[in-house]
């Protein structure tokens, strides 16, 4: 299956005044693309503290004593804050459990929507001019390195084709303008006519002015050149006709003539013919623009121009430009690989030196050494970066950061928990009643975080590996040209402009989405008119604005009645099969997820506990908790006591020995006060952390109450099935 | 769940309405609702956020005044809103600046007086009915101790005692209130509880206002209630913060429970706890239904605990009671057809069944013509209640087969 996300022993703690709390202990997860995962727990468990550390926002208390977040060849949990700046939100979205919290007071709607859109394109743009001129100057040294061929005739050709793509885009990107406008004129164009024809009440004039001013932005003379003149005759009939309209008395609505509809849906017609057009390929048509910049493009077929321009650009520039990137490229990845066979005996050498003894500046200075040599052997330009050589420095900065920090502070700790005990006893010894606790020992195992800097070189060591071997068979022409159209989506995002309007017909449309009604009234408000379900979708349509990958909900329909509840539900099903995303869905509601979930993961006091399919864990729960959160809701046919779990959660200063959930747990063996259980496999899907599965246990059954309503359900499903 | 045997009627709403200001318009918060409550059953009222549910409870209590309608609780109105008489008063007026006939005139004039009286009436009753209880609970006790001290004759000690005793309980009669014995608890526990007093404080505040002095007897009450309610002496001494969800849901139950209620309005204790707190506290007011024989109006909009909670069901909708009936009826033969898109909503631990649930919508205006028929609450079978005209009555009936 394809992994999107991958936790890989996550432990988090919180620093308190109390000691160090221990949030989430050691979890392991994956999420599949296009699947959704739902993390179900108590409050406090560490359903949201995981889901915070996917994004990166704990709080500053928060210690991340180890594990790994993969997503995309990256560890979150080590990237920079600028490069994780660029995935949150971005790529990775959250819907926060508190819509009037999560929402700006005193900021309308719209640009609430909006404002993520147009920040996120400045960012955009500015880093794309940044990684085209950067990557294009690597190329341009690389190639007159390799002297592919005469360096004046290089640095013109870079300089060519920097222009001309550049050039090519901002055409390309009028075109879309003028496209959007016809489409969105389209639409408009039905539901206006459609409301009108079935008498339904709408703004007319408002309506019409949208029409009107998007017949203005309909200019482009690739694509609206052959239709000018027919289109030159509807705006004045939609502006008299807008002017003259009156509209009904309160509550009625005025009739629109029937002559003026037809004009409507002729002007409709047209637009699809425009919209039909054949596409213009704007990536040739740019150089070929460029070299006959008096040419009227006008007068040819469409199609033709786009073959004519690719063998105009094929023939007088790309082919040949393409044969020295080759080149360039080639040369840049054979000093790589001389580069990186030179350095992997220097990186064994070097994690030698890490299993044995060092201090902390010999092992900063030994970091740095190998670090700049790791960073020589990569091969800048591959388009495909390598993010395990990229976060190479970092990565390991951390861990012996994180190793020596740990050495210095353990024997303080020691010391603090020595004197502390010491105290306590001393007025025990006295007599006296202490009412205070000695906080717990937080000592760190410095093995382990030796191991974690070593799996650094172990990682390094792997990956060049393998990067050394696969080095034979590399076709540099088809990199070349993967590097061509790198340059040309870099050169797009430098063009791509989101205007406000732009963004606000995108916001529009994504309101429209989440179904909230009248979304062009809606854009102009404030939250506090909107009801909570409501709130609720405008928070889902903030997290969408970006289109991300995956979407985290922490809690979404909590604060949310039944009915609405069930909407919100069906729009994140709904937006999950449309958008192929994949989503983690946490709350505390079993009832909830049933229908959302195709994995459920089952938290308790920071450990996942039990972990299946849907299926597996409504139908054949098989630890303790799950049976106690399953019985402990009523549902339709519940008659009896409800089986309500007794205390409160453990602090998790104090972590239990054993089993956290023995103490409420009426079904506990006696090793479960004294041994955490292991991962006991159900089946190839379904695990669960109790001894109660355990071949040497005595066999317990779960609760009746459970017993009966799975039987009630599977008697229920086989009638209806 | 229990059977409720004897009839008495505890509390009676009767065409309640609460309209508040907005701008230049009113909203319709709670629109003519009515229903009663039986001594000892659980009184469920459902409805998605906004409906006016919640506004109801309150209202009862008296922490809005009421726009119009009334409230009886023990027989005696406790609440009155005078919006009613007043619209009666103001239409006859109209009419009588437009009529001549003198019999009709004489007709309209006696709708004014009439009305005007009952305004009086109302505001009397909405604001003096504590007075009128505590004079007669005052006069009562007063009449008790008089017998007391005649039984005792002779045996000067004992009356001095007893006419000590006497005082002190007249005072307190006189500090006592109907209201109290309707108690509420809140939504949310943490904003309900003051964070600067401990808990003996808080539980304590209910019997210090209604005159209770005596510290050592109130201590008492206190450790009593908080062992009914699960929490131990110790906690007497703490602050509200150092308490989870469920203990803090619990110390407002206690607080209501103090005062020995009749009636407790619980205005959605469970919504903000987590799943296995709420049948804690589902399991403990229950426990106490039974053992102080409390009456309860229970305010959700999570309608699996409803049903299981509650002997009797309205489920409003935007301040209109639009369906009543008991819970178990209620769920079998939904009528009203909000009912049935509640219902369809209600999230259940089933996959199987959750993927073939669909959700039926409700649109007020799609589902039902009221243009020519105007709708009221019809009584389709013994108990069940459902908002409707005439056609829609009809077609109910044929629904259930009658």
């Amino acid at each position: 299956m394809d992994k999107i996300l991958e936790v890989k022993n996550l432990k988090i703690s919180f620093r308190t005044q109390n000691g160090t709390l221990k949030a989430v202990r050691n979890i392991s997860f994956d999420l599949e693309r296009g699947k959704t995962l739902a993390i179900v727990g108590e409050s406090g468990s560490g359903k949201s503290v995981t889901s915070k550390a996917i994004l990166g926002i704990l709080a500053g208390n928060s210690i991340t004593e180890g594990g790994e977040i993969l997503f995309d060849g990256m560890d979150l949990l080590k990237i920079p804050e600028d490069e994780m700046c660029r995935i949150r939100g971005d790529r990775i979205s959250m819907i926060f459990q508190d819509p009037l919290s999560a929402l700006n007071p005193v900021v309308r709607i719209g640009r609430q929507i909006t404002e993520a859109m147009l920040l996120k394109n400045r960012g955009t743009r500015r880093a794309g001019r940044r990684d085209f001129n950067d990557t294009l100057a690597l190329l341009k040294k690389n190639m007159i390195d390799a002297k592919a061929a005469p360096e004046s005739k290089i640095t013109e050709m870079c300089k060519t084709f920097d222009n001309f793509c550049i050039e090519a885009i901002k055409l390309e990107n009028n075109y879309d303008l003028a496209l959007g406008a016809a489409e969105g004129m389209a639409k408009d164009i039905t539901d206006f006519v459609f409301m009108a024809e079935n008498n339904q009440k709408q703004d007319v004039k408002e309506e019409l002015a949208e029409i009107l001013k998007e017949l203005k932005e309909l200019k482009d003379p690739l694509l609206t050149h052959k239709y000018d003149a027919r289109l030159a005759k509807y705006p004045p009939i939609i502006s008299r006709y807008r002017a003259g309209y009156r509209e009904g008395k309160k509550g009625t609505v005025a009739p629109i003539a029937r002559d003026f509809l037809d004009t409507l849906n002729e002007l409709g017609g047209v637009l699809k013919e425009i919209i039909d057009e054949t596409r213009v390929n704007f990536f040739r048509i740019g150089y070929f623009k460029m070299k006959n910049p008096n040419e009227d493009l006008t007068k040819y077929d469409i199609a033709e121009l786009n073959e004519k321009a690719l063998e105009f650009l094929n023939r007088d520039f790309m082919n040949e430009f393409i044969g020295y990137a080759a080149k360039g490229i080639e040369y840049s990845a054979a000093n790589a690989l001389a580069a990186k066979k030179d350095v992997l005996p220097k990186l064994r050498t070097a994690r030698e030196f890490y299993l044995g003894a060092f201090t902390r500046s010999e092992a900063e200075a030994k970091a740095k050494e190998i670090a700049v040599e790791v960073e020589k052997s990569i091969d800048r330009l591959e388009v495909n970066k390598d993010s395990v050589a990229y976060t190479f420095k970092t990565g390991l900065l951390s861990e012996i950061n994180k190793y020596f920090n740990a050495q210095k502070k353990n024997p303080k700790e020691e010391a603090r928990f020595a004197k502390q005990s010491a105290k306590r006893e001393k007025l025990v010894a006295k007599g006296k009643t202490v009412d205070w606790q000695v906080i717990p020992k937080n000592v760190y195992d410095l093995d382990e975080l030796k191991q974690d800097i070593v799996s650094v070189f172990d990682r390094m060591i792997e990956n060049y590996e393998t990067r050394i071997a696969e080095a034979a068979n590399v076709d540099y022409h088809a990199r070349a040209v993967a590097m061509i159209d790198f340059f040309r989506d870099k050169a797009s995002q430098v063009v791509y402009k989101v205007t406000k309007r732009m963004a606000k017909e995108k916001a529009i449309g994504l309101m429209e989405e989440v179904g909230i009604p009248e979304p062009r009234t809606r854009f102009r408000q404030y939250p506090f008119e909107f009801s909570g379900g409501m709130r609720q979708r405008i928070v889902i349509a903030i997290a969408l604005a970006a289109d991300p990958e995956i979407l985290i909900c922490d809690e979404p329909t909590t604060a949310l009645d039944v009915t609405i509840q069930a909407q919100i539900l069906e729009l994140i099903n709904n937006l999950k099969e449309e958008r192929k995303l994949s989503v983690i869905f946490i709350t505390h509601d079993l009832g909830v997820v049933a229908n959302m979930a195709d994995d459920i993961a089952v938290m308790y006091a920071g450990k996942i506990i039990e972990y299946g399919t849907a299926d597996d864990i409504f139908y054949e729960p098989r630890h303790p908790y799950t049976w106690a959160l399953l019985s402990s809701m009523p549902d339709l046919d519940t008659k009896e006591k409800l089986d309500a779990i007794p205390g409160t959660p453990p602090n998790m200063i104090y972590p239990p020995k054993g089993d956290a959930f023995a103490d409420r747990n009426k079904y506990a063996l006696k090793i479960d006060f004294e041994m955490e259980p292991p991962q006991f496999p159900v089946s190839e899907t379904h695990w669960a952390a109790t001894w109660l599965l355990h071949p040497d246990a005595p066999k317990i059954d779960p609760p009746k109450a459970i017993v009966d309503r799975i039987e009630r359900m599977k008697k229920a499903g086989g009638e209806t099935a | 769940m229990n059977n409720v045997n004897n009839n008495e009627t505890l509390l009676r709403v009767e065409h309640l309405c609460q309209y508040f200001k907005m701008g230049d318009s009113e909203l319709k918060a709670v629109d003519d609702v009515s229903f009663e409550i039986k001594r000892g059953e659980v009184f469920g009222l459902v409805g998605e956020s906004g409906c006016g549910k919640t506004t109801t409870g309150r209202t009862i209590i008296k922490v809005y005044d009421a726009t119009s309608g009334s409230v009886y609780f023990k027989g005696q109105r406790i609440c009155a809103g005078t919006r009613s008489y007043k619209d009666a008063i103001k239409a006859a007026r109209k009419e009588l600046s437009s009529t001549t006939d003198s019999a009709r005139r004489a007709e309209l004039e006696k709708v004014i007086s009439e009305n005007s009286e009952e305004i009086k009436k109302a505001k009397f009753d909405h604001n003096h009915s504590d007075e009128e209880y505590a004079k007669h609970l005052a006069d009562e006790t007063a009449h008790e101790y008089d017998e007391k001290i005649a039984t005792a004759g002779s045996d000067a000690a004992k009356v001095a005692e007893l006419e000590r005793e006497k005082r002190e309980q007249i005072r307190v009669a006189k500090k006592s209130k109907l209201i109290t014995q309707i108690q509420m608890i809140f939504q949310d526990p943490i904003a309900s509880l003051n964070p600067r007093m401990t808990v003996r404080e808080i539980i304590a505040e209910g019997l210090i206002i209604n005159g209770i002095r005596d510290k050592e007897y109130i201590d008492q009450k206190v450790y009593e209630i908080l062992e009914l309610v699960g929490l131990v002496r110790e906690h007497a001494g703490r602050y509200p913060h150092e308490f989870s969800g469920g203990q803090r849901q619990r110390i407002g139950i206690a607080r209501a429970v103090i005062m020995n209620p009749d009636l407790l309005i619980a205005d959605e204790p469970i919504s903000a706890l987590d799943v296995s707190i709420q049948a804690q506290v589902i399991n403990l007011l229950n426990e106490l239904r039974d053992r102080l024989g409390l009456t309860i109006l229970f305010i959700a909009h999570d309608l699996s605990v409803v049903k299981y909670f509650s002997d009797r069901i309205g489920v409003m909708y935007f301040g209109k009671m639009v369906e009543l009936a008991s819970s178990d009826e209620l769920f079998a033969h939904p009528l009203h057809p909000y009912t049935r898109s509640l219902l369809s909503a209600i999230p259940l631990p089933d996959p199987h069944a959750e993927k073939r649930r669909t959700r039926i919508t409700y649109n007020s205006i799609a589902a039902h013509d009221y243009s020519v028929l105007k709708p009221s609450m019809r009584e389709i079978l013994p108990g069940h209640f459902v908002y409707c005209n005439d056609p829609e009555e009809e077609r109910y009936k044929k629904e259930l087969g009658l």
